[in-house]
């Protein structure tokens, strides 16, 4: 799994699975938990799944709960992973605040983008 | 009970696709060995299959990655993809993770593969859902093709032997297939997601 931990950055994997730890649940909980959050968008296959459970155990985010004399393995979220998704919430409401504030100022004429088309020539301007 | 006998190496998407056929004439899977599937009657078309490649895996992760997807609530069963009636064998797996360089009858040897049966719900039933994920997948199948490549095809051509030259193919059109479809998943650019 290549998330960028150091710039905060999490792929939507690793950051659904963290969300859905924030209770204990079993590999086929996450799957559902995912698939039901987005609407079915997103569906995990459990060979992925296993190996972002795998990933994110071996960074401590997560960690299997409980005893073993259950068949099923329940994870949950660790102090550390919690910190690490609370980081990707404030990249995230950054990133969307900074962007509505962008897409803002262009429907109101404030910047003004020039747009080329192929042949170099200006396109149509907003505002 | 209904018996067959079919061998498929590697071949995971036809095993698959041949097991898939076998549930839609209404046979579901029961029990496997080295040559032999054996099949109970079920409504045609009520389970869906998947063949996973796990030689590269330890023993100790291939049972873990195996009763993971019973968790799941999948059926699983180990499968050979060689033919060998070896006891006591060794394998050296040097393009296995550690702790599966050295497969035996009692690791991972003769039973490289995992067959993955779920209930039929309509949706496409793919194990590996992320593009790096199925990367990461495709380079494991890749290392074996490419060392047997390696070491079949000068054999092949020093000792000028047939089956030697065979293995030197099958390995070459396995190794392919694997480049072919991490090329396409580069292609499709999200490799880093």
């Amino acid at each position: 799994m290549r998330d960028n931990a150091k710039g905060g950055a999490l792929t939507e994997v690793t950051f659904y699975i963290l969300l859905a730890l924030h209770r204990p649940r079993h590999g086929y909980a996450v799957m559902q938990f995912v698939e039901e959050r987005t609407a079915g968008r997103l569906i995990l296959g459990a060979g992925t799944l296993y190996g972002a459970l795998n990933a994110l155990q071996e960074k401590g985010w997560i960690a299997p709960v409980g005893a073993d004399a259950g068949r099923k393995k329940e994870f949950a979220v660790t102090p550390l992973g919690r910190e690490m998704a609370a980081r990707e919430l404030a990249r995230l409401k950054e990133l969307a605040n900074t962007a509505e504030e962008i897409l803002k100022e262009a429907r109101n004429g404030e910047a003004i983008p020039l747009l080329l088309d192929a042949a170099g020539d200006p396109g149509p301007v907003a505002g | 009970m209904e018996k067959r006998y079919r061998y498929f190496w590697t071949l995971l998407g036809i095993q698959a696709r041949w097991l898939d056929k076998m549930s839609d004439r209404g046979l579901r899977l029961v029990r496997t060995e080295k040559l032999l599937y054996e099949f109970e009657p079920c409504a045609p078309g009520e389970y869906r299959y998947c063949v996973e490649f796990v030689a590269h895996l330890s023993r100790d992760k291939a049972e873990d990655y195996g009763r993971f997807l019973e968790d799941c609530g999948y059926r699983v069963w180990f499968k050979n993809a060689n033919l060998d009636w070896n006891v006591g064998k060794v394998e050296v797996r040097p393009w296995a993770e550690p702790g599966g360089r050295l497969a035996s009858n009692a690791t991972t040897y003769n039973r490289e593969l995992l067959i993955v049966e779920k209930k039929n719900d309509g949706k496409p039933f793919q194990l590996h859902s992320s593009n790096e994920d199925k990367a990461r997948y495709y380079r494991a199948q890749r290392r074996p093709a490419l060392f047997l490549f390696v070491i079949m095809a000068p054999l092949a051509v020093v000792l000028r032997s047939w089956p030697a030259g065979i293995f030197a193919v099958l390995a070459l059109a396995m190794l392919l297939r694997c480049q072919l479809a991490l090329a396409k998943l580069k292609r499709q650019g999200s490799l880093t997601e």
